[in-house]
């Protein structure tokens, strides 16, 4: 058995270990894996009223048949990506402020009276200080609001790349 | 005959070509704004670039709105870039000062924002002096290295905004195109014109060289 293969299979054993998410920001941005913004689906805008008027109206313009349906279909596609690119900078992710700008280090001394009650030991504390940190460094690695709508826009680039260059080609070629 | 044209536009086809741009404007007057945003803006914004055009034919104006737009984002973009620089040296200044809990970010954020606009208040600006000198930095010093902290969403800010330009160049030619091709079309209706009355003409003068 080559080493290759052999990492392969540990790697493959490993990876069934694995149960998902654990900790609470873990779980919370996996809760966030099924938002879509619906760019990948295949419209159907052939049998939409706005295409079939938009169709017309290009017509009007002395562009084929074939050529009016592509630009129309160009257009509203087009449309649709400029839409989503707008609801996904207008409703980021909310920030957890609190979380974001407190500071872990400082706020030990919290920790260790509000645990004192139950008799905690430093181990305690440091866990808590542990897990604070690990969820401040999540917030913090998706920034404010405006961090936030600058990265969940920038993943709708390509869409709006495809949907410029099918609108503009259809035109130039009809 | 009235069409609805997407984003509740009513287009008035069996109007004349120099009318075209005047219904259309329902059409761009339902733009997607950002509360703060003015209407009225958008609008003049567009006006001038439909001016530029001689006749613009409804596509044209269609296309010319998606421009407008374009130009739209890059302004938000731009003023956002803005926006990241100021978070990040309001962040850096809480993280480094005294001002451990979250409530004291905003309150920095807003007095930073006022302190560089240069309206800042008399309380404002003792804040932010008394959060500088905790931090034992400079305004420029808090401004580089603000940066350095937000250059990856600065980067794609920039990505956005070359976009757009992108997407403004594609608009352009598209509309190089559409008015190319109606004047092409003029100019071949205008040539078969000529060439008709030539062929009738001649017609006519063979008709009276014929012998009778």
């Amino acid at each position: 058995m080559t080493m290759n293969h052999r990492r392969n299979l540990t790697n493959r054993c490993n990876a069934l270990k694995s149960t998902g998410p654990r900790s609470a920001a873990g779980k919370r941005a996996s809760s966030q894996n099924s938002r879509k913004h619906g760019l990948n689906s295949t419209p159907d805008f052939e049998s939409s009223r706005e295409f079939r008027a938009l169709v017309d109206l290009i017509a009007e313009e002395g562009f084929s048949a074939f050529a009016c349906a592509d630009i129309a279909a160009g257009l509203l596609n087009y449309r649709r990506v400029m839409d989503a690119y707008y609801d996904t900078y207008t409703s980021p992710e909310p920030v957890n402020e609190f979380m974001r700008d407190m500071n872990v280090k400082a706020s030990i001394p919290i920790f260790r009276e509000l645990l004192s009650p139950s008799g905690s030991e430093p181990q305690d504390v440091r866990e808590m200080a542990a897990f604070f940190a690990s969820m401040q460094r999540q917030e913090r690695r998706k920034g404010g609001p405006v961090p936030r709508r600058s990265s969940d826009t920038h993943k709708l680039i390509r869409y709006q790349r495809n949907g410029i260059a099918r609108l503009s080609r259809a035109i130039r070629q009809g | 005959m009235l069409y609805n044209v997407h984003f509740g536009i009513y287009v008035d086809v069996a109007m004349p070509v120099e009318d075209k741009s005047k219904p259309l404007l329902p059409f761009l007057s339902s733009p997607k704004l950002l509360p703060d945003e003015s209407e009225a803006e958008f609008q003049s914004g567009l006006q001038s670039l439909l001016s530029e055009l001689d006749n613009p034919s409804p596509l044209a104006v269609a296309l010319i709105s998606q421009l407008n737009e374009c130009i739209w984002w890059i302004r938000r973009h731009t003023v956002d870039k803005e926006l990241l620089l100021h978070e990040a040296m309001a962040r850096l200044l809480s993280r480094e000062g005294s001002n451990w809990m979250g409530s004291g970010n905003s309150k920095l954020s807003v007095a930073l924002e006022h302190y560089l606009n240069g309206s800042a208040q008399t309380d404002q600006a003792a804040l932010i002096g008394e959060a500088l000198s905790d931090a034992n930095l400079t305004l420029s010093d808090l401004r580089a290295r603000a940066f350095k902290d937000a250059a990856r969403h600065i980067k794609m800010v920039d990505d956005l905004i070359h976009r757009q330009h992108q997407t403004i160049r594609h608009l352009q030619r598209s509309i190089d195109s559409i008015d190319y091709k109606s004047r092409l079309i003029k100019r071949m209706d205008l040539e078969l014109a000529a060439l008709e009355s030539k062929q009738s003409v001649k017609g006519v003068l063979q008709l009276d060289d014929e012998p009778s």
